[in-house]
């Protein structure tokens, strides 16, 4: 552990800055976004949530993949450059899922620009004191507090935050730039009161614990719930857009006027639209907003679990907040659980 | 050879073809790959030997009919340009009033000199192979059909709402923000030009293939909106389609 006084913060930004870019939350509406800044005097660490997660500095909404020309049939991956890369102030549980991510596109078909920009991005995360939104249920998902792989970590101690550092990227943010100190007995107390103090701050919202998600889910089928939130859904894929693990796109080519010059384009896709799953000859295995909506909650919390050993799903409420239905994780499961046990063995 | 392209318009306010003629501004390579014989926006020559007609305008009177179907007759293929030839647009707002009553309310005394009837889509009257939806349409979209068409293709267009625009380019959420919105029921495709300047969806690409009536309206309720303001926000564009899912005819 380190300490930063909260008074060099902005100095060791606008260090950063001179070879990075540094993105970090700016308000929007009520609501916050990551952007870069353009002065650390911009930096925002304390907020609830954000818009989209950190995961488009690796999965843009929109990325061309490679360009084509149509008349000499030539084709060249479009790599772009990429700059080293800070993203500030994430909470644990977009480090969590950022973790998924990594597994996921460096498991089988390693994805090459999830990759290369992946590699030029450090993380500087942040310690949650308080629930960040209502939504959130983070501590029932074990996601208040850092995962094995994270970069730079900051907890606030008052008038400091202690660092911790869990990579070398995360070393190189550190390392000779003078506004660190060495802890002292003091600091290292406090940082164990303020660890000690913050959970009772959290509630669990989930009714089962979390390692019987899979196979709550797995009970639950079958179950009428799914037609009782079809009927609200609005399939509208907001909760898949704001997710912090969801990844999957559709791919699109673009050609120019005169049919020559071109690019394959990928877009990010999502399962509770209703073309997702419709494949040659018209058939749609996934044809309910019901059924969608199943998929989707099945992804969450069983399949990225049975596929990849993490939860799909990290508690940070965005989903939540953003689904004008307001089908929650929370109440679905809650529910799933309540029902199952009123008539366990049975199809809830 | 380039396909020869005509320009038609009906009820309409034709700033749809004002779009087209600002396209062909920002892309005049656009006339090296079509040959436009008919635009009335824009030129004096009237061609008649076209192969594609971009129609504008929904078709309010009986006399529209048969000039509909002529161009139907002559093209092979026909695109409905914008909300009036693809929804029926703001004037299929009158179909839900009597009619004699709007003709009084618009015309007076004068109402018997000009004939009128319920307005309706393009797709109401003969067959329509492509839609480029939007009030105005927009401009990418149009460049964009043009390249379909020409690569042999039906112009794609989004099936899915606009709430993914909008969070593809990170907009907050209409709702978050205190205002409502028509996004979770409205035909994505124009980059939520709206919602990005502040202002709700108003619906004017249409509704998406399965549309969730009930929930939309019951979100537009918890945002303080009255059944009547609900139904005035519904029929600013999406008469045409709201009638149609709720099974009534125009009075």
């Amino acid at each position: 552990m380190r300490i930063l006084p909260k008074h060099l913060l902005q100095a060791w930004v606008e260090r950063l800055r001179v070879d990075h870019r540094v993105v970090a939350p700016r308000e929007s509406h009520g609501q916050y976004i990551f952007d870069e800044i353009t002065s650390a005097d911009e930096l925002v660490l304390d907020y609830h949530s954000s818009v989209l997660p950190p995961k488009k500095y690796f999965l843009p909404p929109r990325e061309d993949l490679f360009t084509f020309n149509a008349k000499t049939m030539e084709m060249s991956p479009v790599i772009e450059e990429i700059q080293p890369t800070v993203i500030m102030a994430l909470h644990t549980c977009d480090l969590h899922a950022i973790q998924l991510l990594d597994r996921i596109q460096g498991t089988g078909h390693v994805d090459q620009h999830y990759q290369a920009r992946r590699r030029k991005t450090t993380l500087v995360s942040i310690e949650c004191m308080e629930p960040c939104m209502a939504q959130a249920f983070c501590k029932s998902l074990g996601t208040l507090s850092v995962p094995e792989q994270f970069d730079v970590h900051l907890t606030d101690l008052g008038d400091r935050y202690a660092v911790d550092v869990g990579s070398d990227a995360g070393e190189a943010l550190i390392r000779g730039m003078g506004f660190f100190w060495k802890p002292s007995d003091a600091d290292y107390d406090r940082f164990n009161e303020v660890m000690a103090g913050k959970w009772p701050n959290f509630d669990y919202r989930l009714d089962c614990d979390v390692t019987d998600l899979p196979n709550l889910l797995g009970a639950s089928h079958d179950s009428a719930l799914w037609d009782e939130i079809g009927e609200r859904c609005l399939s509208c894929g907001q909760c898949t857009k704001v997710c912090p693990t969801c990844y999957c796109f559709d791919v699109v080519d673009e050609i120019d006027l005169k049919l020559e010059k071109g690019k394959r384009v990928r877009v990010w896709d999502s399962c509770l639209l209703e073309k997702f799953a419709v494949v040659a000859g018209g058939h749609d295995f996934r044809n309910s907003r019901a059924n969608r909506l199943r998929h989707r909650f099945m992804r969450k919390g069983k399949y990225q679990l049975e596929a990849y050993g993490l939860l799909g799903c990290v508690g940070c409420g965005r989903c939540a907040l953003s689904c004008p239905a307001h089908i929650t994780p929370i109440a679905t499961l809650n529910t799933l659980n309540e029902r199952r046990q009123a008539s366990p063995g049975e199809s809830a | 050879m380039k396909p020869k392209v005509a320009f038609f318009e009906f009820t309409s306010c034709e700033g749809c073809q004002l779009t087209v003629l600002d396209t062909l501004q920002r892309h005049p390579e656009l006339l090296e790959v079509i040959e436009i014989v008919q635009f009335r926006e824009a030129m004096s020559e009237r061609g008649e030997d076209y192969q594609i007609a971009f129609i504008e305008g929904s078709c309010t009177r009986p006399s529209d009919e048969a000039k509909i179907r002529e161009i139907r007759e002559q093209a092979q293929i026909v695109v409905a340009l914008g909300a009036c030839a693809h929804l029926g647009g703001i004037n299929a707002i009158r179909n839900r009033m009597p009619l004699e009553q709007t003709r009084e309310y618009v015309y007076g005394d004068k109402k018997d000199w000009f004939e009128t009837y319920p307005a309706r889509p393009l797709s109401a009257v003969i067959e329509v192979d492509a839609v480029i939806p939007g009030c105005p349409i927009d401009r990418k979209e149009f460049a964009t059909a043009v390249t379909h068409l020409l690569q042999g293709r039906k112009p794609a267009i989004p099936d899915y709402p606009l709430c993914i625009d909008c969070k593809l380019t990170e907009n907050v959420c209409m709702f978050l923000r205190g205002q409502t919105c028509l996004g979770p029921v409205t035909r994505a495709g124009c980059e939520a030009i709206c919602p990005a300047q502040g202002q709700g969806c108003e619906g004017c690409r249409g509704l998406i293939p399965s549309p969730n009536m009930h929930s939309i309206k019951q979100a537009l309720r918890e945002h303080g909106m009255t059944e009547d303001q609900i139904a005035a926000k519904l029929s600013l564009f999406l008469t045409y389609q709201t009638m149609q899912l709720e099974g009534v005819t125009p009075a």
